[in-house]
C-alpha cells in the first residue's frame, strides 16, 4: 500500500461527501414536486408525457397499486427488450456488423438482467448486440430500472415520513421525474465529459487495424488437430459507448458496452474517467441519505445512515487494498514489492497485478472493486477472478450484505431502511419496550415482512448454487477452476444475480441453458420478490400515527445507532453466508498460503 | 417455440409476483383500499 494510493481513495470519498448534501436536497425537491431550475425546460415535457399516457399526476397510490404498477411496467419493458434482441437482424437500423438475432436463452437472460438493474452479461457485446439493441433495449433499461429503484426508495421514505395515510405517491410520476430531472440532465453532461476523455460515441462500422507485429495463433481444427495461422489485422469495435457509459455508472447498472467493461480503453480511458466513473456510482445513493433526512424531517438520521454506509465502505476498501497489495505466495522469485525511482516515479506498483490495468494500478482497482459491489453496479475495471482470495472475499461479501453500502440507486436505500427497521426492533427488545422508528411503532407485521425480505436473498443464492455445485453435467462443467475457487465462481454468479449486481468472477462460462435460465430467475426473484415485502412495510408504516419520543425511544440519530446498525448488518450477513464463504475464498486463502492451488 | 416458452415464463413470474403482493397484504389481515 502506498501514500499515493490512500490519497486517491481519500479524494474519492471527499467527492462523495461534498456532493451528498446538494444532490440529496435536489432529489428531495424533485420528488416533492417543488420548484427547480430545470422546470421551465422539463415541466412541459413532463406534462406532455402525462397527457400522452393518460396519467393523473395528482392521483396517489397505496402500496399495492404502487407495486402493481411497478411490476406491470417491468414486465412490459422486459418483453420489449427480449423482442428487440430477437429481431435485431430483421430491423434495418444501426446494425452495421449485420449481427444475427440473439439466441432465446441468452436474450431472455439479458432482458431479465437489464430489467432488474443487474446487467449480468452472459454475452460478448461486440459480437452479439447491434447498436440498436444497445440503445433501445439496454441503455433505455439502464434509465428505467434506475428510475424505478429511486422511485421505490422515495416511496419507502414517504412511508416513514407520512402519517395516517395509505398513499405512498404515484409510481408513474416518480418514475418520470427521476428520469427527467435527475438521470437525464446528469447523463448529458457526464457523457460529454467521458467523450472529452476519449470514450467513443459513433454509429460507424468497426475499424480494421493492421498489426505492427503479426501474431501466430494456434487453434483446434475441425479434425481435432492443432492449426496454426497468422493474424495480421485486428478489429476495433466502435459504437455509441459514451451515452451508455454515463447511465451505466450513474444508474448503478454496470453492463459494459464492450466485453472488458470499464477495463476497456474506449469505456474508461484515463485515470480521470476512472475517478468519475467510481464517483458517479455513489453520487445518487449517497445523496439519497440526505433525501431521507430531509423528507423525514430528521437530517441527523440521514447522516447517521450515511456514516454507517461509510464505515462499511472503508472496511471493504481497506481490506481489498491490503489483500491486493500482498505478493502472491505462489509466484516464487518474482519481485512484487513497491519500487520507486523517486517522488511520483514508480517502477513497480507492487502487489497482485494479475487481471489489473496498469493504467489504474492496485489502489484504483481495489477501490473500483469495492465501490462497484457496495452498490449494485457491477461494472469492473479489473478482473475479479484474478483477485487474491481475501481480495475476492470483499466484493462477494459486499453483495452478501445486501448491497446497502450506499447500494444501487434506490435499492441500496430501501435495503438499508429494512436493516434500520431490524436494528430498531433489536434495540427495542434489548430495553423491553415497543420499538419505534422516527415516531412510528414497529410491530409484528413490519418485522415479518422485513424477515421475508431478508430470507428470499439467501434462499435463491444458496439453493441454485447448491444444485450447480452438485451437477457435473450442467453445473461444474462451466468452471475454469476447481476446488474452493470453483465454488467461489458459482457462488459469486448467483450472489451477483440475486443482488442485482451483475459483476462476474469471470471464470465461469455462464452462457449455457442452465445458467442463463436459472440466473434469469434469480435476478427476477432477487429484485421483485424483495421489493414487494419492502413496499408492504412502507405501506404499513404510512398508516401509523406518530408517537412522541419517550425514555424508551431508541434515538436513530446518534453514533450508537450507527454502530448498532453496522453490527446488525455484519451479523446478519455473517450468519447467513459465512459457511459458504469459509469453503470458498477463506479456504482458498489458507490453501494458497500452504502452496496449494487448483486448475 | 422457445420465444413462446420465455413469454410464458415471464408472464408466469409476474403473475406470481402479483399474487405475492396480495399474499403479503393478506398476512396483515385484509385488503388495502388501493
Amino acid at each position: 500500500m502506498t501514500t499515493n494510493g490512500w490519497l486517491q481513495i481519500a479524494v474519492f470519498f471527499a467527492l462523495v461527501l461534498l456532493t451528498a448534501k446538494p444532490m440529496g436536497l435536489y432529489m428531495a425537491r424533485v420528488y416533492e414536486r417543488q420548484k427547480t431550475l430545470l422546470d421551465p425546460v422539463l415541466g412541459p415535457v413532463e406534462r406532455l408525457l402525462y397527457r400522452m399516457t393518460g396519467v393523473d399526476a395528482d392521483a396517489e397510490m397505496g402500496w399495492m397499486e404502487y407495486g402493481a404498477a411497478m411490476l406491470i411496467f417491468s414486465l412490459a419493458t422486459l418483453l420489449l427488450t427480449y423482442a428487440v434482441e430477437r429481431l435485431q437482424h430483421a430491423i434495418p437500423l444501426w446494425n452495421p456488423q449485420h449481427l444475427a438475432a440473439v439466441e432465446p436463452y441468452l436474450a431472455w437472460n439479458t432482458a431479465a438482467s437489464f430489467t432488474t438493474n443487474t446487467n449480468w452479461q452472459s454475452y460478448v457485446p461486440e459480437t452479439t448486440m447491434s447498436y440498436l439493441t444497445q440503445m433501445l433495449g439496454l441503455a433505455t433499461h439502464n434509465f428505467w430500472s434506475a428510475a424505478t429503484g429511486m422511485a421505490l426508495a422515495i416511496a419507502f421514505i414517504r412511508g416513514i415520513a407520512r402519517r395516517e395515510t395509505r398513499k405512498l405517491g404515484n409510481f408513474w410520476v416518480d418514475l418520470t421525474r427521476g428520469t427527467l430531472w435527475v438521470l437525464l440532465p446528469i447523463c448529458v453532461v457526464y457523457a460529454l465529459a467521458l467523450v472529452s476523455q476519449g470514450v467513443v460515441q459513433n454509429l460507424k462500422p468497426y475499424d480494421m487495424a493492421t498489426l505492427v507485429e503479426p501474431q501466430s495463433v494456434t487453434t483446434t481444427g475441425t479434425d481435432g488437430k492443432p492449426v496454426t495461422s497468422t493474424v495480421t489485422t485486428q478489429t476495433i469495435a466502435q459504437g455509441p459507448a459514451a451515452s451508455q457509459e454515463a447511465i451505466k455508472m450513474l444508474g448503478t447498472n454496470g453492463g459494459g458496452f464492450f466485453n472488458a467493461n470499464s477495463a476497456h480503453p474506449f469505456e474508461n480511458p484515463t485515470p480521470l474517467s476512472n475517478l468519475l466513473e467510481m464517483f458517479s456510482i455513489f453520487l445518487i445513493p449517497a445523496g439519497l441519505c440526505v433525501t431521507l433526512g430531509k423528507m423525514t424531517g430528521s437530517p441527523k438520521h440521514g447522516w447517521a445512515v450515511f456514516w454507517a454506509m461509510s464505515i462499511l465502505w472503508f472496511a471493504g476498501v481497506a481490506t481489498c487494498y491490503w489483500a491486493e497489495s500482498q505478493p502472491n505466495p505462489l509466484l516464487h522469485g518474482v519481485d512484487q514489492r513497491v519500487e520507486s525511482a523517486g517522488p511520483g516515479q514508480s517502477l513497480n506498483s507492487g502487489g497482485n497485478m494479475e487481471g489489473k490495468e496498469v493504467r489504474f494500478g492496485v489502489a484504483n482497482s481495489a477501490l473500483f472493486v469495492t465501490v462497484t459491489t457496495d452498490a449494485s453496479c457491477g461494472a469492473v475495471n479489473a478482473m475479479h477472478d484474478s483477485l487474491m482470495p481475501l481480495g475476492g472475499l470483499v466484493p462477494i461479501s459486499n453483495i452478501h450484505l445486501g448491497e446497502i453500502i450506499f447500494g444501487g440507486v434506490g435499492a441500496g436505500m430501501y435495503g438499508m431502511l429494512i436493516f434500520v427497521i431490524l436494528t430498531v426492533f433489536i434495540a427495542g427488545l434489548m430495553v423491553g419496550r415497543t420499538p419505534e422508528y422516527l415516531g412510528k411503532k414497529v410491530e409484528a407485521y413490519d418485522v415479518q415482512m422485513s424477515m421475508l425480505y431478508f430470507l428470499i436473498f439467501p434462499v435463491v443464492i444458496l439453493g441454485f448454487a447448491a444444485v450447480s455445485v452438485l451437477s457435473p453435467s450442467f453445473g461444474t462443467s462451466s468452471l475454469s477452476n476447481h476446488g474452493p475457487h470453483g465454488l467461489s465462481q458459482i457462488l459469486y454468479a448467483y450472489t451477483s444475480a440475486a443482488g442485482n449486481n451483475g459483476s462476474a468472477f469471470a471464470g465461469l462460462n455462464a452462457n449455457t441453458h442452465w445458467y442463463n435460465s436459472t440466473l434469469g430467475i434469480t435476478m427476477l426473484a432477487g429484485r421483485f420478490l424483495m421489493i414487494v415485502p419492502m413496499l408492504a412495510v412502507a405501506g404499513n408504516l404510512a398508516t401509523k400515527k406518530i408517537v412522541p419520543p419517550s425514555l424508551g425511544t431508541f434515538p436513530v440519530t446518534s453514533s450508537l445507532f450507527t454502530v448498532l446498525l453496522v453490527g446488525v448488518i455484519v451479523i446478519v450477513g455473517a450468519l447467513t453466508f459465512f459457511p459458504a464463504l469459509s469453503l470458498g475464498p477463506i479456504l482458498e486463502h489458507l490453501l494458497l498460503r500452504s502452496g496449494i492451488s487448483f486448475s | 417455440m422457445s420465444d413462446l416458452v420465455f413469454l410464458a415464463v415471464s408472464l408466469a413470474f409476474f403473475f406470481v409476483a402479483m399474487l405475492y403482493v396480495y399474499g403479503c397484504q393478506s398476512l396483515k389481515g385484509g385488503r388495502e383500499d388501493a
